[in-house]
């Protein structure tokens, strides 16, 4: 099994009235950078690329980041610089981007430069996700919602392109255009950084990787869901002729230790009711979903796939602490609490890649470090004995 | 309650089918609709009908019109429109247009001003305002741009059946595909066409430009720019009316009309109040 680390890198100096008073009360996209204090940002960048270098040292195998934009709930608006510089900072850790949302790339030639230059510079340990971006960040880069999904997969087949056919060549799609596509730098990795996909369950997404044969990250999603996604994931493998496993799912969700159980409870609060009291979801639906982002044909694709609702309404961060807690949904307590439960859910949803989401919101750098140092000590043996007992191979171990 | 024999059918332009309202006896009036979709056969059009054909297509993209999938900007509507015209075999067309379907219809008339014989624009997109800015309908959502399209909705005419109406669920499906295609077209550059101010001196038909005074999703001063750009044109602020005159201000709004068709050469004066 693959074990990543994950947190969100939340910037969380603001209160929960600033959010209250402004524009249409929302945490994200017109949530003023007023409340930005650059100094303190200075110290969080710094401290959570220190907890990523030090979850190499206990043996994690991958460093997963992602990218957001106008939110505080995530500082990685510019994750390619985050990865350089774990790139060079670490030596043996996969740096798994989950991923770059390619339809806000004007540019995909420059991206797959960018990746093959984290790709060389870590000599060879990238992992190259790629996502849609939610809605958000087709306002904040002004992207028509519309071609979404259709500059995700142009920009996905220029960038396959150009790491694997020997320029130079020309490109002349349906959003990108270029004359010349001859990047000298090419990636480490032959033919190319292998790329995963993560997401909450889209039909289409799910079918588009299983195609593919990229593996599937779920997000946090509803283990009953989960079951009949890996359905529909492994009818469309066995339309282009191969039999998905392990290898070709992963699982990220919240999970933190501390020394009692107790203790995390209290302390793991601090996802939901992090930055500011006010969880990182409160925006209207505009926000998420600009019109046009979800396309008419693709609704009327998805509700054609018998996909059960999650049975938590409104998602982990709305349904309540206690009743997220009980579900498995977020998973705290003192090591053997956590092991247990993860037992449970690694039984339930097998994946070949575990995302350990260890914190976000309002949890401090100190409690996060202990969180840390328990996982390396008792929490990560346990789960790789757990991850041959179950029979859960990574994609590193098993081709997807 | 309408008064005029509307026929409602589709015809095919470039092997798309457009849906389209028809009814009146007189001279083509072709009336293109804004970002609310064809909101059916309205109190003006009644009062029009006496004196003009009126055609009110919907859009392709929203409700039950097909979309070319050529189809993506204002420019490629504005010459599918014109076609429509060709197919039609209609001449010396009235052509109306209200905040979007304005913007089309400026186009229109920067491309083939011999199409026409007069123009009214109407609370049109297409120029950017020099003062103040196009009211952001995708940021504010849809409930929030319907309370401020209006002055006074409770002297709308129709206006709960128009708005407030809970819609089934193929209606909001129609009405969705309607925001889906506003997006397409319209979101960057955001409801205005850099080039079009300086193509509009082109225009040489007569031509209205009729505004909302009131008006909170686009400026009245794009219709000041529209009006210093096209050689001749009148400009008429309506009083105590938001963002589509021809639904909060019917009486007023067909008059202007009316006096806007080819054979009344002067307009008669906007009624006081």
């Amino acid at each position: 099994m693959f074990l990543m680390r994950f947190t969100e890198r939340a910037y969380f100096q603001y209160t929960e009235e600033d959010v209250r008073n402004s524009y249409r009360s929302a945490v994200r996209l017109t949530f003023s950078n007023s409340h930005f204090d650059p100094e303190t940002a200075a110290d969080m960048y710094n401290y959570y690329l220190d907890e990523y270098e030090y979850c190499e040292e206990m043996g994690f195998d991958g460093l997963m980041l992602n990218e957001h934009h106008n939110t505080p709930t995530c500082m990685g608006a510019a994750m390619n610089l985050e990865a350089a510089i774990l790139a060079r900072a670490t030596k043996n850790a996969k740096i798994v981007l989950l991923g770059n949302p390619l339809p806000i790339s004007d540019n995909p030639v420059r991206m797959a430069e960018e990746l093959a230059e984290i790709d060389l510079i870590s000599r060879g340990r990238l992992v190259s996700g790629f996502v849609r971006g939610t809605g958000v960040e087709s306002w904040a880069t002004n992207t028509n919602p519309v071609h979404n999904r259709e500059r995700f997969q142009e920009a996905h087949d220029l960038i396959i392109k150009t790491w694997t056919t020997p320029g130079p060549f020309r490109w002349e799609g349906r959003h990108y255009e270029y004359r010349v596509v001859n990047p000298f730098v090419r990636p480490l990795q032959d033919p190319h950084p292998p790329v995963w996909v993560p997401g909450s369950a889209s039909p289409e997404t799910m079918i588009w990787a299983a195609q593919h044969h990229y593996p599937y990250v779920f997000l946090e999603a509803d283990p009953e869901v989960v079951g009949d996604a890996k359905a529909i994931y492994a009818e469309a493998a066995n339309d282009v002729g191969y039999e998905p496993g392990p290898q070709n799912f992963g699982y990220l969700f919240r999970v933190h230790v501390q020394d009692t159980d107790d203790k995390a409870y209290e302390v793991g609060k601090g996802f939901l009711a992090g930055n500011a009291g006010v969880g990182r979801v409160p925006m209207p639906p505009e926000y998420m979903n600009p019109p046009g982002y979800t396309s008419i044909e693709g609704r009327q694709r998805s509700s054609q796939i018998n996909l059960r609702p999650d049975r938590l309404v409104g998602g982990v961060d709305a349904a309540g602490y206690d009743r997220v807690v009980g579900m498995n949904r977020i998973v705290v307590g003192n090591p053997d609490t956590v092991v247990r439960k993860l037992r449970e859910v690694l039984s339930v949803i097998r994946p070949g890649i575990l995302a350990v989401w260890t914190n976000d919101g309002s949890i401090s750098h100190e409690d996060t470090m202990r969180c840390l140092e328990l996982m390396d000590s008792d929490v990560l043996p346990a789960l790789r004995e757990i991850g041959e007992e179950l029979e859960l191979p990574g994609p590193f171990e098993v081709a997807p | 309650m309408t008064t005029t024999s509307v026929v409602e059918e589709f015809v095919e332009v470039g092997g798309a089918k457009l849906h389209l309202l028809k009814g009146g006896e007189g001279s083509p009036l072709l009336f293109l609709h804004s970002i609310e979709g064809n909101l059916g056969w309205l109190p003006w059009m009644d009062r029009i009908a006496q004196s003009a054909t009126v055609y009110a297509p919907t859009h392709p993209g929203f409700g039950r019109s097909e979309r070319p999938e050529f189809l993506e900007s204002i420019s490629d509507l504005a010459r599918f429109y014109l076609w429509m015209i060709q197919e039609l075999g209609l001449e010396e067309v009235t052509l109306v247009g209200h905040f979007l379907g304005g913007w089309i219809a400026a186009e229109m008339a920067t491309m083939s001003p011999d199409s026409l014989s007069s123009l009214v624009l109407v609370d049109a997109a297409g120029v950017r305002p020099g003062e103040g800015e196009v009211a952001d309908i995708f940021l504010l959502g849809e409930e929030e741009t319907t309370r401020l399209s209006f002055h006074d909705p409770a002297t709308v005419p129709g206006y709960g059946d128009l708005f407030e109406r809970e819609l089934s669920p193929e209606e909001r499906e129609l009405q969705i595909r309607g925001r889906e295609m506003t997006t397409r077209l319209s979101w960057k550059p955001y409801m205005y066409d850099r080039s079009l101010e300086w193509l509009l001196q082109r225009v040489d038909v007569p031509t209205l430009i009729a505004w909302g005074a009131e008006d909170k999703i686009i400026p009245v001063d794009s219709g000041r720019r529209i009006h210093e750009a096209i050689p001749g044109s009148r400009l008429e602020i309506i009083p105590a009316c938001g963002h589509l005159p021809h639904v909060e201000k019917p009486n007023e709004f067909s008059r202007l009309v009316l006096g806007a068709l080819p054979e009344n050469e002067s307009p008669p004066a906007l009624a006081e109040g």
